[in-house]
């Protein structure tokens, strides 16, 4: 084997170390998400009912289930599965006090998200469907055709399960009985699957 | 004989090579959550804040961490959040330190400015203050606000570093005036992070 040779050999080596490296790299960057780590999903699954809205426990020193949450805020979550049905979410808010409402996939990434500003006269009324029942709902309109624009917001959600997390803001810490109560003002609930 | 020797001594090769490559690959995922490497992020002085974090544009090493710290980002219509490690100066946030955080935000409906420790907790102190929001904050007559960060009680807003070995600062502008998705603030628009006294 001359140097050259040798050498040769140690690079081809060093190329099948990084090639192997990269792709451990990437594989668990890709599949950490889905596959190695607990979804914010599961973690809710275990103490709120699906469909139904749940206080979560504020920030607090020592532990959080939502670890970077704001001290500050008052949250909830609705959980859903639209296998079940369409989850129908409304509730009315107050105007001058800050809401929050995100629509999240399993791992908690946001497809969608508003503020109380969104209301229409104080009410926030939302309805989150897969492709199916978005296509059977207008259907449903197309048959009726009375002209009259649907007062609630269609959602379509990018995957069958996820949750939805509301937040309300309390400006002050004793206006966090308050929050919660804005927080409380909403209801989830899983329509009946349209049955004809 | 030979022949027979080299192929054991090719496939011990090739084994070293293969756990030398996942080790790496795996230390090199590992470094990346730890520091938090986002592609995308905006930065301004001591603040970083990863726009496209709040939809599904979320780019892989991101979604990767908030798999791994467990973080649920605010969505893009809800609103934005920084955090800080380093102060003004680009020094890494020491708990035995006070600072001063002073200055103006961007416009928004409100915001809130929250210490918390690396993992993302609110940090244990005797007043149970954990932040100021922008309603509860006192300002001088401009409209700049200072908060004191300190172990020990100070004056006007003072904001506890507690029992902290280590701490961070999150702000988190709700409803911002931004236009999120093309965001770029220069390090004049957010407040700045001071050293003060150290013990």
């Amino acid at each position: 084997m001359t140097s050259l040779d040798r050498a040769l050999s140690t690079l081809l080596w060093l190329l099948a170390l990084i090639f192997i490296a990269g792709l451990a790299h990437i594989l668990t960057i890709f599949y950490l998400p889905t596959h190695f780590a607990k979804v914010p999903m599961e973690t809710f699954a275990a103490f709120a009912k699906q469909s139904q809205l749940t206080l979560l426990p504020q920030a607090a020193p020592g532990a959080s289930l939502t670890p970077f949450a704001d001290p500050a805020t008052v949250q909830g979550i609705c959980t859903f599965d639209l296998a079940q049905g369409p989850l129908h979410v409304h509730g009315d808010v107050d105007r001058d006090r800050l809401l929050t409402m995100s629509f999240r996939t399993p791992a908690g990434m946001v497809f969608y998200s508003l503020t109380n500003r969104a209301a229409q006269k104080g009410k926030l009324d939302i309805l989150l469907l897969n492709t199916a029942q978005l296509e059977a709902l207008e259907a449903e309109d197309d048959a009726q055709d009375e002209g009259a624009p649907a007062q609630d917001l269609r959602l379509l959600s990018p995957t069958e399960k996820g949750f939805v997390l509301l937040s309300a803001l309390a400006n002050f810490p004793s206006e966090t009985a308050d929050a919660e109560q804005r927080v409380k003002a909403f209801t989830c609930e899983t329509q009946e699957p349209a049955t004809d | 004989m030979a022949n027979w020797r080299l192929r054991v001594h090719f496939f011990i090769k090739l084994l070293g090579v293969v756990l030398a490559g996942v080790i790496l690959g795996l230390g090199g995922t590992l470094l990346m959550l730890e520091r938090g490497v986002s592609f995308g992020a905006v930065k301004a002085g001591p603040w970083t804040a990863s726009p496209h974090n709040g939809s599904l544009d979320v780019d892989p090493y991101a979604r990767a961490m908030f798999a791994y710290t467990g973080e649920l980002p605010l969505g893009a219509a809800e609103g934005i959040g920084f955090t800080a490690q380093k102060d003004s100066m680009g020094a890494p946030l020491n708990a035995h330190c006070d600072y001063i955080v002073s200055g103006h935000t961007p416009q928004a409906r409100y915001w809130t400015m929250t210490l918390l420790s690396p993992e993302g907790l609110p940090v244990a102190n005797a007043a149970r203050r954990y932040g100021f929001t922008s309603a509860e904050i006192l300002r001088a007559p401009g409209g700049n606000f200072e908060i004191a960060l300190s172990r020990h009680a100070r004056p006007g807003n003072w904001l506890p570093i507690g029992d902290a070995s280590k701490f961070m600062l999150v702000l988190r502008l709700y409803d911002p005036d931004l236009n999120i998705a093309t965001l770029s603030l220069d390090e004049a628009s957010l407040p700045a992070l001071i050293r003060k006294n150290c013990r």
